[in-house]
């Protein structure tokens, strides 16, 4: 019994003092704390930031993908990555599918979360529908359309066809395929913005819309001067988020054209997945995925600076 | 002054009758809902269409709007009964329990750490956590590639299971997080005042009462798992390990046989858990968007 007691005095002193190893005084709130968020750091650390340690180290070398063996380099990859043209010509390409999806995700993902939040009536139904777009896999994203613009059953290539916007394979169309993956990625991602937007608006409270009308407010003007205010600060964290994830974008545009026809949808990502497995330059493919990392880096630092999203109007 | 002339405001200094103005409004949003109605569902409507269609109606017929019994059929829904595409499934199946297992009992435990107890850094690990965001899949899976060849995790389910949950937590945590604030902390005083250890506080006052949040962040990580391309493609090489997207994606560039009949049944089959999560955890999914600033 009394050992007993004993070890709960020590366990409970344990509890509520914490301990100190040497002079670092770890009290049990940062003990416990610490504990239940150590298998995400731990996850986080083995899935995040190892790899991109392990990217950095790799670019420093020349891999070839078979036949493992390292060879230091140093900085030559680098200089070599910036000497190729395809570089250029998929970072340009890159940010031409980052800004165009991202601008019209943004106008079309608000339009829709504004019509969804005013409808009265059926916007339970285009909400499953915008949810669908969003939860769908992306694969059958990219095999509806591809069998939508099939040349031979698709109905959108029919369409397209008799209203003289293209001949044969839109996808296979040189100038006209980066518009349509752009156009293909919007579908599903204009989603995401919609979502978030309509979580901000139906979180404004609707007394201010009431004493809006009391005050003889026209919708306009209710719009410019309560919604728009209050979903500004969203809109700019989701166009920071879009556009990340619409330059990292790897797997619809692959799936679609696989960074064809030629190199007309060959965007970054595609770039580095392509030196890596189907040029089997290991250290190379690092390379250009360090670029990419360091290119959204500066980005984003740049853009949360200027535009500081994280400030904004609060309930 | 004059670009105020030339570019009139709206409503006070462009008079419209009220009745004309409503019009246009209600016009506006209605037009609108039908156009948006019509781009989201149709691709949607024309993959189950065709799915129920027989292959030999849509090479002879070509295109037609509406579904007719003469080509109505079952047997593409057969293609999942082969055992490459049964597989693929399999595969997805496992994988996506995993990652959803794992993170909702990570997410709990962390969001409850984050939220109850104040601790050194707490906050700057949380941001930091949420500047994952910014890895492209690509950028991380290249490099895993090798890390997972040398510790032989490639082809192994536990290897994806893992990039996965990653991918999913940060956004998982922070959600249980700020929902776990919203519970009154004095609800689980009680219970220790009662006699309970903490831990029984947390598994039975914390953990019921974060269902919503529990139901966002399952369906979250279920799509991504469900739908993830890039780490299968990469970390999953072999055929017989991979899940459906690359599978199909490889089966699709591989095979002349297949139809687009069958293919359109597989995909009706596998977004059918994106619709039905759709129509019924609407409200809890909203939830999850809810997140405000980083």
């Amino acid at each position: 019994m009394a050992i007993d007691t004993e070890s709960v005095e020590r366990s409970r002193r344990f509890l509520e003092d914490g301990f100190s190893i040497g002079r670092v005084e770890i009290t049990s709130e940062d003990f416990w704390g610490w504990l239940t968020i150590l298998p995400v750091v731990i996850l986080y650390t083995i899935i995040a930031l190892i790899p991109i340690g392990f990217a950095f180290v790799a670019s420093l070398h020349n891999v070839p993908l078979l036949n493992p063996q390292w060879e230091f380099v140093g900085v030559e990859n680098y200089v070599n990555v910036f000497q190729i043209d395809r570089f250029w010509g998929s970072m340009w390409r890159g940010v031409v599918f980052m800004v165009g999806s991202t601008i019209i995700q943004m106008s079309v993902g608000v339009w829709m979360a504004l019509v969804i939040n005013k409808i009265t009536r059926g916007s339970r139904i285009l909400s499953t529908l915008v949810f669908t777009s969003y939860l769908i896999p992306t694969i059958i994203v990219t095999l509806m359309f591809l069998f939508m613009l099939d040349p031979y059953d698709g109905v959108l290539h029919a369409a397209g066809i008799q209203l003289g916007l293209w001949d044969g394979f839109l996808l296979g169309n040189t100038s006209l395929s980066m518009g349509a993956v752009i156009i293909i990625s919007s579908w599903k991602f204009s989603a995401f913005v919609t979502l978030f937007t309509l979580a901000q608006l139906q979180s404004i409270p609707d007394r201010f819309y009431e004493a809006a009308k009391v005050s003889g407010a026209t919708t306009w003007e209710m719009f410019r001067d309560i919604t728009l205010p209050r979903i500004y600060g969203a809109i700019l964290v989701v166009i920071f988020l879009r556009a990340i994830f619409m330059f990292n974008k790897y797997d619809i545009i692959y799936q679609l054209t696989q960074g064809g026809p030629g190199t007309a949808t060959q965007t970054m990502p595609i770039l580095a997945y392509q030196e890596t497995f189907s040029t089997g330059a290991y250290g190379m493919g690092n390379t250009i995925a360090i670029v990419m990392f360091l290119f959204l880096l500066v980005t984003g630092i740049v853009y949360l600076k200027y535009m500081n999203p994280s400030q904004e109007v609060q309930t | 002054m004059s670009t105020k002339d030339e570019t009139p405001e709206f409503g006070r200094s462009f008079r419209v009758p009220h009745t004309v103005r409503s019009l246009i409004y209600r016009a506006g949003l209605w037009g609108s809902y039908g156009v948006l109605f019509l781009i989201l569902g149709f691709p949607v409507y024309w993959m189950a269409q065709n799915a129920f269609k027989t292959r030999l109606a849509l090479e002879e017929a070509g295109i037609s709007f509406l579904p007719d019994a003469a080509s109505f059929t079952l047997e593409n829904f057969e293609v999942v009964m082969n055992p490459t595409v049964g597989r693929y499934l399999l595969n997805s199946i496992i994988v996506s329990a995993g990652v959803v297992i794992t993170v909702i009992v990570v997410s709990l435990v962390a969001g409850y750490g984050l939220a109850r107890f104040q601790y050194k850094y707490k906050v700057r690990i949380a941001r930091f956590l949420l500047v994952g965001y910014m890895f492209s899949p690509i950028v991380l899976a290249i490099p895993l590639y090798l890390i997972w060849d040398t510790l032989g995790l490639l082809n192994r389910y536990v290897g994806l299971i893992l990039a996965l949950s990653a991918i999913s937590l940060p956004f998982a945590v922070w959600l249980m997080w700020k929902y776990i604030q919203t519970i009154p902390a004095s609800m689980e005083e009680s219970a220790w005042v009662a006699g309970a250890p903490r831990w029984r506080g947390f598994l039975d006052v914390i953990v019921p009462q974060t269902k919503p949040a529990m139901i966002a962040n399952s369906v979250f990580a279920f799509a991504i798992a469900w739908g993830d391309f890039t780490f299968s493609y990469i970390l999953m090489p072999d055929d017989s390990a991979t899940t459906f997207p690359p599978g199909i994606f490889r089966l699709f560039h591989s095979s002349w046989e297949t139809g687009w009949t069958e293919f359109m049944a597989v995909s009706l089959l596998v977004s059918m858990p994106a619709l039905l999560f759709a129509f019924f955890l609407q409200s809890y999914l909203l939830q999850g968007f809810k997140i405000r600033a980083l």
